[in-house]
């Protein structure tokens, strides 16, 4: 190892990062790309159904302005479908148990009632505002009525999912004017 | 299926694990570490937080219960190397109070041993593995030993803004120890200051047993055998001695591998359930506890964590993850009233989006998206750990559910007692004096949810079989070729953040071991 500055390392090693990308469906392909990549190209979920990925979008963009562009509905989606040894989800660090999309379709299960109560409507269709005041309850366990996991716990997992596909990436350091600095850089961008 | 016999079967590869095997390997013993997790290169250790959760905890789940559940995924370690793959690296030590507790105050337990006991093997490991520090500067609190072998770690504007606010609370802060290279050391280069030490260091810059105590076991003949998930220790017919090991290979066939010494170091939660799990009717209430105390004791540390927002840029992308400075100021265990037990004050590491984020864990939207742009340049931050007394009902049990070799999970209760509280509370009280002085335009003390970190005890050692489960070495009081290792021996906490014991019980046990073979194998 002697001798090996940073510069040299990455050259090296970079190419080693083999399983630095996400795989997404495509016409039955296998396509390398990033989460935003695959919301643009509207690449099917693999385990969401439509609402729950318009459910997880419009939670995600309430927590991290861009969120939704930046693909939290595929990027969860797509880790759901790896074995929970090879998922990167914050749901490994919280400690759940997989499979972890229990906690997601559970979760979004809440989120609808509550909204349904407070609102009459499911979260998707409420105004950015309800959307706003709602997650604030959520974040502080007062949605009345609540069921499942508390609401502070969802609004922790899903803020941080959608912390990580917005700020996460090497392009969220970017925006942030934070160099990026890395030994490995993940092969993908994303 | 049945393997060849060997000396000794090592039951988890992280650090104490690693330690055995070097020692005793070079010692000339055939010794084969089982691992449950993958082997990693140091090409997998991808700079990315969100790719570094590959090296977290996977697998069974330890459930979690209590008024203050430990939380130890973001700290635990998946695959060989165990946490200490993606440990944050502080080399602090215990100080001789902590080994003695009990005398001094009427608290706890004493340790089986004293200061003077374990620090020639804090020295040692500093030389082998490499410490980076100022052991002049520490020896204000603690008696003198070896100079560290490199000089500490440079600093930055993260670390040093903090020092009038320390100064102006008569609070001493000296270069923290750690466990990463200042400069080339062994052959290994230096640290870059890239802050991605908790994902994994690939330069070898970071001492993680990979690169120290497991490349020197595997250099002289270890085996280390990867997704090997161990259920059970078996034992003789009259149970006076292990015979080996159960385990699942990767490819979920079921194994048993002979040895003449088991040594079990799978991390305080782990060792408590494989010792439960393997009773017999010899053992009805599990190996090694006769006591009743496996399980018993489990300890944490808690953080007080202070922030800071400064007009200045504050550079904290740069940096380690592991502390600039360090302070035993309030070491002693009654340095603040009503609030027993020690304090170790550290300043001064380096930021990553997440940790940004989660600083203020309150704020979404638009707020959040603002606070991230201020964040990126002007936040620092300081911590402050803290000592949990051992208590009997922080345990780890059995559970009716199993995992997928079916093996009862583990249940992990824990709760802090008043006095963690109390000490929580004045550490962050005194942290946000200390963010005030030193000049931040806003500070705030991290609540919420009480923090855990470093889990410890559960095999607890001890004078005998009436009061631990093992004796100072690691061996079990009752099986004397059952040896257990890495935290659970702790009979008490104190504040130091723990890899660096660990390393040095383990190498003082290894060399017991090693010295002393001809009397456990007969």
């Amino acid at each position: 190892m002697a001798g090996i500055g940073r510069r040299g390392f990455v050259k090296g090693a970079t190419v080693g990062a083999t399983i630095g990308a996400l795989a997404f469906a495509v016409g039955g392909v296998e396509i390398i790309m990033t989460a935003q990549e695959a919301r643009a190209r509207g690449v099917p979920f693999r385990l969401l159904d439509g609402h729950q990925g318009e459910a997880l979008e419009a939670l995600g963009e309430t927590l991290v302005p861009s969120a939704r562009e930046a693909g939290i509905a595929h990027f969860i989606d797509q880790q759901l479908s790896v074995p929970p040894t090879e998922s990167l989800l914050q749901a490994r660090i919280f400690n759940f148990r997989p499979p972890f999309a229990d906690f997601y379709r559970s979760a979004i299960v809440a989120v609808d009632a509550g909204s349904n109560k407070m609102f009459g409507r499911d979260f998707v269709l409420l105004s950015t505002a309800d959307q706003r005041a709602f997650v604030d309850l959520m974040r502080q366990n007062k949605v009345e009525g609540w069921t499942g996991r508390p609401g502070a716990l969802v609004y922790a997992v899903l803020r941080a999912d959608a912390v990580d596909v917005v700020y996460g990436t090497m392009e969220g350091y970017e925006a942030l004017g934070i160099p990026y600095m890395p030994h490995i850089p993940p092969e993908k961008r994303w | 299926m049945s393997n060849e016999k060997v000396d000794v079967v090592i039951v988890g590869a992280g650090a104490s694990g690693s330690v055995y095997a070097s020692v005793l390997a070079k010692a000339g013993k055939k010794v084969v570490l089982l691992e449950s997790g993958p082997d990693w290169e140091l090409s997998d250790l991808i700079s990315s937080e969100i790719w570094g959760r590959r090296i977290k905890p996977a697998g069974a789940p330890i459930l979690l219960e209590g008024k203050n559940p430990m939380t130890y995924a973001a700290q635990g370690g998946w695959g060989v190397g165990g946490a200490a793959l993606h440990y944050f690296a502080n080399f602090p030590r215990l100080l001789p109070t902590d080994f003695r507790i009990k005398s001094e105050h009427s608290r706890a337990h004493d340790w089986p041993i004293a200061y003077e006991d374990v620090a020639p093997f804090y020295d040692k490991v500093a030389r082998d593995t490499g410490v980076s520090g100022d052991a002049k500067a520490e020896e204000k609190w603690r008696p003198a030993g070896e100079a560290y072998p490199m000089p500490p770690m440079k600093t930055f504007r993260n670390g040093d803004i903090w020092l009038k606010g320390f100064d102006a609370a008569g609070i001493r802060m000296v270069p923290a120890p750690v466990g990463m290279n200042s400069v080339e050391y062994h052959g290994r280069p230096a640290c870059l200051y890239d802050g991605w030490c908790h994902v994994g260091c690939p330069i070898g810059a970071l001492a993680n047993p990979q690169i120290t105590y497991l490349g020197n076991a595997r250099k002289a003949g270890a085996e280390v055998r990867a997704l090997s998930t161990v259920t059970r220790i078996l034992t003789n017919q009259a149970g006076t001695r292990v015979t080996g090991v159960e385990y699942y290979d990767d490819k979920h066939g079921k194994q048993i591998q002979e040895a003449n010494v088991v040594v079990l170091a799978a991390w305080s939660a782990q060792n408590p359930r494989l010792l439960l799990n393997s009773a017999t009717d010899k053992h009805a209430k599990g190996l090694s506890n006769s006591s009743g105390l496996v399980g018993k004791f489990m300890m944490s540390h808690h953080v007080a964590s202070t922030w800071g927002m400064f007009d200045e840029d504050t550079q904290n992308h740069m940096g380690t993850i592991a502390v600039q400075y360090m302070s035993y100021e309030h070491y002693p265990k009654t340095s603040h009233p009503g609030a027993f037990g020690s304090s170790f004050i550290t300043a001064g590491f380096a930021l990553k989006t997440t940790d940004l984020a989660v600083s203020r864990a309150d704020l979404f939207g638009p707020e959040l998206a603002d606070y991230m742009k201020q964040a990126a340049r002007h936040l620092a931050g300081i911590k402050t750990f803290g000592e949990e007394q051992p208590r009997m009902e922080n345990r780890v049990e059995l559970t009716g559910e199993k995992d997928e070799f079916g093996m009862p999970l583990g249940k992990l209760f824990h709760s802090y007692d008043e006095d963690a509280v109390a000490l929580w509370n004045a550490n962050l009280e005194e942290g946000l004096k200390v963010a005030r002085a030193a000049g931040a335009r806003e500070a705030w003390s991290a609540r919420g949810a009480m923090p855990t970190s470093h889990l410890m005890g559960g095999t607890i050692m001890g004078t005998g079989a009436d009061n631990s489960v093992v004796n100072s070495f690691g061996q079990s009081h009752e099986i004397p070729n059952l040896w257990i290792a890495g935290p659970s021996i702790f009979p008490t906490a104190g504040a130091s953040n723990p890899t660096f014991t660990i390393f040095a019980l383990s190498q003082r046990g290894a060399e017991r071991m090693a010295s002393q073979w001809s009397t456990l194998t007969n």
